[in-house]
Parts: structure tokens; sequence; C-alpha cells
């Protein structure tokens, strides 16, 4: 996730300008430049070209929107667009519903086996993606195959068995963020509702999980741009007919670069420039009111 | 305990003064927590009875880590006693959780919900009581003036000084009206003025409200001004029980004879049942039924203490010890005089405490003196 910090913006103090200017300060600023010329001019010129009317990338022709027009009328685009939200959506609120419970199930209780827990729950974030991809196939194809010996029901990978390993790697991303959120909650707090007569639910509702909240809401946000983001999980667990946008793209790009992909990747990027802005606009609001 | 629960079915008399109802009773309350790995568990309360009367303010006191919030947190239904039972009112409580309890606490840090007005901190127990709106508009508005936080109802935790977070808290806890307050070491934030003001008006509301509070607190001081009783404690065991008269001026043990207050701790030998030696032969007066030749230890406060010279004619009410002068220290209200007392075979020192008021003779480094006391103003100790 990208971390802007707003207030810091940059100010020059007056006298620096009646200082002569140090080689360093040129350096410095000469790498500044380089760097966001480096990061931004491909994403200027994927965004340029994308309204190139022309059906071969590298020759520019005249600006039109026949591109996006195309995309939208793409069945197999939207299609996959629709997937992409759907398991993004999905597998956003049911991770961020188990990954807080595990999170508070880590912080605020004590078990047995609560050691091994811990460990096994941050697996997924540190095991490669292609071990995870790998093993989630594995699972669903074993599985289903004891499904269709017990019940004799065949099952088939698409939409469901992506969501589910979403799910799988989100709980991990979503415990991780609540629960650094919670451990520097006063424990107290919570002792408190209770001396005040709050049953464990309501002392939850009422006094934990608003403070916790930015927590939640943070995991949730990274959840959904792991979602959104996941190429080689969802390439492995996907069937015959339902890919996600990401997905399609990458298999696009491998039979040549079409401009129907420029268009595809300004999408996905608007919406990611969308979610930042709304995950700032919400984190502004909480702090500052 | 049993000739407290006795007196239940008296009922309520008129009076406000504490009738013998107890309040808050533990019997046998032991608490251990687990150690760490391979260790032995840590027993923070270690077979204790307490009987709390109803309606006074009963104190904890000890040194750090000697189990008092542990105790405290067992009342409240924080942590659950490893054996022995707690009854609150007559009810077995051990086991319930907190908020089946007729309890409220003030913690230490205030736990104030940092997402709340006050208003709504206040009002946060009677709505989980579920009060109708109105009734809680009024009791919180009452128990605001209570604690005067006027005119500061909308405001957050975070905006108000230690002193006004430390009075929501207890208005967060009084607004219920509970049979019983407890209160860990609540004034520890606080700097030494305000904690001396805020000392005082906690002892003003309590006799106001007429609410049982169980206060934690390892300061001395405090527990002598505020309690009706306290019980000094240490390493999870329960030393003394008794009025801040009974604790302060007939200590039972060294340890409590020390934490509390300064004192002189004399060592002597039992001669008969009324007498005993001090280490330089000088016989003083006791009441004690060990044989001849025990060692016993007497305590006497440096205040009880009287100084006049050497050569002053004698009182035969008091018990008096000879010895010299080494060391004259000004207090201010007061002058210090450390004496050492020659003449057995471990020369021992004592302290005396002399008002500074005037007609009272001073003494200087090198005077010859009697140290004399009340016969009654020396404890025998049990250890
Ligand atoms: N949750 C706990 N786990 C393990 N040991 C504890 C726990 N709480 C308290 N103790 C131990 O119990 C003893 C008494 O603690 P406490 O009741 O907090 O003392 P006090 O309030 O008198 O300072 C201490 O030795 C402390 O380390
Ligand atoms: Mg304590």
């Amino acid at each position: 996730m990208s971390i802007v910090d707003a207030g810091s913006a940059p100010a020059v103090a007056e006298d620096s300008v009646a200082r002569p200017r140090r080689t360093v300060d040129r350096v410095l600023a000469g790498n500044a430049w380089m760097v966001f010329a480096f990061l931004y001019l491909p994403i200027l010129v994927l965004i340029v070209l994308s309204f190139n009317d022309n059906d071969r990338v590298g020759v520019w022709t005249e600006a039109s929107l026949r591109w996006y027009g195309e995309m939208f009328q793409h069945s197999r685009i939207m299609g996959a667009l629709r997937t992409s939200i759907v398991v993004a959506v999905l597998s956003t609120a049911v991770s961020t519903v188990l990954g807080t419970a595990a999170a508070l199930s880590l912080e605020r209780f004590r078990y047995k086996s609560q050691r091994a827990f811990d460990g096994l729950l941050y697996l997924p974030v540190i095991i490669p993606d292609i071990t995870m991809a790998v093993m989630l196939l594995l699972f669903f194809v074993q599985a289903f195959d004891i499904v269709l010996l017990v019940t004799g029901v065949g099952m088939s990978r698409g939409l469901g068995t992506i969501t589910l390993a979403h799910i799988a790697f989100n709980i991990s991303f979503v415990a991780l963020v609540v629960r650094a959120r919670l451990s520097g909650l006063d424990s107290s707090l919570e002792e408190a509702a209770a001396d005040l007569y709050a049953s464990r639910w309501l002392a939850f509702r009422r006094v934990t999980l608003p403070l916790i909240a930015p927590g939640v809401a943070g995991g949730a946000l990274l959840a959904l741009t792991l979602s959104l983001d996941d190429v080689v999980i969802a390439e492995f667990v996907s069937g015959a007919g339902t890919t996600t946008l990401p997905v399609f793209v990458f298999g696009a790009l491998r039979r040549g670069i079409s401009p129907l992909i420029n268009a595809v990747s300004v999408l996905m990027l608007v919406g990611s420039i969308l979610l930042v802005v709304g995950s700032l606009a919400i984190s502004r609001r909480r702090t500052g009111g | 305990m049993s000739e407290m629960t006795e007196v239940t079915t008296t009922g309520q008399t008129a009076a406000p003064a504490p009738t013998e109802t107890p309040a808050v009773s533990l019997h046998a309350v032991t608490k251990r927590f687990p150690g760490g790995k391979g260790s032995e568990p840590v027993v923070a309360v270690d077979h204790i009875d307490l009987g709390i009367i109803d309606g006074e303010f009963f104190s904890l006191l000890g040194p750090s880590g000697c189990g008092k919030t542990t105790t405290l947190r067992m009342i409240a239904g924080f942590e659950y006693p490893s054996a022995g039972s707690i009854r609150i009112f007559d009810e077995e409580v051990g086991l319930k959780p907190p908020n089946k309890r007729p309890v409220n606490t003030v913690f230490q840090s205030y736990a104030l919900f940092p997402h709340m007005t006050v208003a709504q901190n206040i009002a946060f127990g009677l709505e989980m009581k579920d009060v109708g709106r109105d009734e809680i508009q009024r009791r919180v508005a009452e128990v605001i003036d209570l604690v005067q936080l006027e005119g500061r109802e909308n405001r957050k935790p975070k905006q108000l000084s230690g002193g006004q977070q430390q009075r929501v808290a207890l208005a967060r806890a009084l607004v219920n009206r509970p049979k019983v307050l407890l209160l860990d070491e609540p004034l520890g934030a606080l700097d030494l003025k305000l904690r001396q003001a805020m000392q005082i008006e906690l002892k003003q509301m309590q006799e106001k409200v007429g609410i049982t509070f169980v206060y934690v607190t390892h300061d001395q001081e405090e527990a002598l001004t505020m309690s009706d009783r306290i019980a000094v404690m240490d390493s999870g065991n329960l030393l003394q029980v008794g009025s801040p008269e009974e604790i302060y001026d007939h200590p039972r043990t060294r340890f409590v004879a020390d934490f509390i207050g300064e004192t002189n701790l004399l060592e002597a030998t039992v001669v008969d049942r009324r007498t005993a030696e001090l280490g330089d032969g000088t016989p003083v007066r006791l009441d004690s039924d060990a044989a001849t030749g025990t060692a016993v230890t007497l305590a006497v406060r440096p205040e009880k203490l009287g100084l006049v010279r050497a050569d002053a004619e004698r009182n035969h009410d008091l018990d008096a010890v000879h010895g010299t002068v080494d060391r004259v220290t000004f207090m201010g209200n007061a002058i210090a005089y450390h004496v050492t007392i020659e003449g057995g075979r471990i020369p021992f020192g004592i302290e005396i405490r002399q008002g500074n008021a005037p007609g009272i003779e001073h003494f200087a480094v090198g005077d010859e003196v009697r140290v004399r006391w009340a016969p009654s103003s020396a404890s025998v100790l049990e250890d």
C-alpha cells in the first residue's frame, strides 16, 4: 500500500534563493526528477497510447475513444472485470471478518497451541505466491475428487475457488494489520466496559470495534488491493470459463500486445487511484473531524 | 467472619452508621499465576480472609507487588480466584463475570473510552443496564454536578486534564450506584497538590453517597488520612487489619511497624510477665505472656518519645533510658534527635521527634539525656 504523508509540502527557506546552489542540491534535485520520470513516464505513455486510434500499438494516428468503446463491448473483458470485482468484494468481506476474529483471539485470549496458530497464521504472508498457488490447486483437485467420490457431485474450478483462495491469503494480511492496532489498545478499556455491565459482545461492539476500526478498514483495503492485484494464484485456481481481469490481461499479452490492453490497463489504474483517494478521504475524516 | 454474617437479618437502620453486614467477604482466597516456562507459579494472593463492612472506606495498603491489585481485580471479576470464596452482600461471586457483579471500578489509568464524550462515558453503564433515556439524562447530570464537571459534558477525555479525567472515571462508576466501589490507586497519576485535594474530596464524596469504597494504595499517608479501616499486605499475605489508629499505634509485626510511618525497633529480653530488659539493662514495662528469657521487639514511634536532661527528676509513670545526643536535624515543624544508648553489648540508637513549639527544650549534640515514653506507646511485635 502507498503511504502518503499529506502534511509535508516541501517548504523552501527564503534565504536559499540568495545562497549559491551547491552541487549536492542539484544532483539530488536531478535524481528526484529522474525517479519521477522513471515511475510515471511509462504510465503516461500507456494512457496516451490507450487513446490511439490504430490497430498497432506503436503507430500513432489520431486520438479517439475507440479502444474504450471496444473494451466495454468485449464480453470476455467485461466478464473478467465482473469476476474480479465479485471475487474482490466477497473475499474482502469474508477475510475482514475472519482476520479480525483471528487477531482478537491471538491478542485477547490465552489458549493451548496459541503460539503454533500464531506462527501458522502468517505463513501465507511469507511463502511465495507460486507455492501458495500450487498448494491451493492441489487442494481443490483433491477435495473435488473426494466430493465426487462420496456424493457423486462433480465440481469445477471457477469463481468459487478463486474467492476461497483469496480469502485464504487475505485473512493473514487482515489479521496482521488489525493486530497491530489491537496491541496498541489498552486492554483495561475492555475491562472497563465489562465492569460497566457490558456483555462480551456489547463490549466488543461499543468499545473495541470503534477503536480498532481504522485497523479493520486498513486491513480490508489491503485485502481488496491484494485480491484485485493477484495474477498467479487466480491463474492457477481459475477454471476454463472464469478468469479475473489481471489473468485475462496476462493471457492476452502472451498473444501479443493490442491497444485494447492499454485501455484495460488504464481502467485498472483509474480503479486503483479511486481506491487510494477513497482510503485517504476515510483516514482524513477519522483523524481530522 | 461468621459473626458478621449473622447480622444481615437486622435489616436497614435509619442511621447512616455502617451496619455490620459484610459488603465484601473473602474466605481463604488464593490466586496463583502461571510462572514462566518451567518455573513455579507466582502466588500473588496467599490464602487471605477479609471482611469489609458495608459503608466503610476500606484500604488495601502494601508495597508494590504485594497483591493489592490482584485482590481488587478478583473482587471486580477480572481475575478468578484459584481457591477460596468471594461474597458480595452474601452472594457468592467468585466465578461470575464482571458485568454480573454489583460493583464498579475506578481504574488506575482511568480507562476512559477515548471515542466517547464525557457524558457518553458516564452514561455507558446505565445504557448497558437498559435504564430509560430520561432517567439516564437525569442521573448523568446529577453525577456531573457531584464531581463538578458542569460544562464539560461534550468534551472528549483527551481534552481534559488529569484531574478532570479522574473525576470522569469516578462519575462513570458512581452513576451506577454500585454497592461497592473499587479504586486502584486512583490518585497515583496526579501531582502532589492535586492528590491531597482529591484525597479530602474523595473521602467527603464517600461519606455523602454512603457507598463502600475499597481503595488500593501503596501510599501509607493516603491510607491513614482517608480510611475507616486499613488492611496491610505483604507478598500476598494479610498482615494486619484495623483502624488507622490501631495500625499506626499498635503495629503487630515488624513489617507493619516499619512500612507505616517511622518507628524505633527496640530489642528486649523478657524478665517476667510485666517487665523486659533493653540491651543496656534498662528495665521497661510491657504486657507479654512470653517466657522469661525470650527475645522480643518493641516498636515506639519517634514522636511518642520525650527527651529530658539526664539529671531531670524521674517520672515513674514513664519508662526511660539513658543516652547521648549524637545528631540533631532541624525539620521546620519538628526537630529530630538521634540518641545513642550505650552500656549494653551492642549500642543502639533511638530516633526522637519533638514538635517545634515554644516551651520545648532544645538539645545539642553531646548532651546527656533521658529518652522516655509511656509504656502504652510501645507495642510488642509478634515477630
Ligand atoms: N497477570 C499476571 N500474570 C502473572 N503474574 C502476575 C499477574 N498479575 C500480577 N502478577 C504478579 O502477582 C504479584 C502481585 O501483583 P499485584 O497484585 O499487581 O501487586 P500490587 O498491586 O500490590 O503492586 C506480583 O508479583 C505480580 O508480578
Ligand atoms: Mg497495583
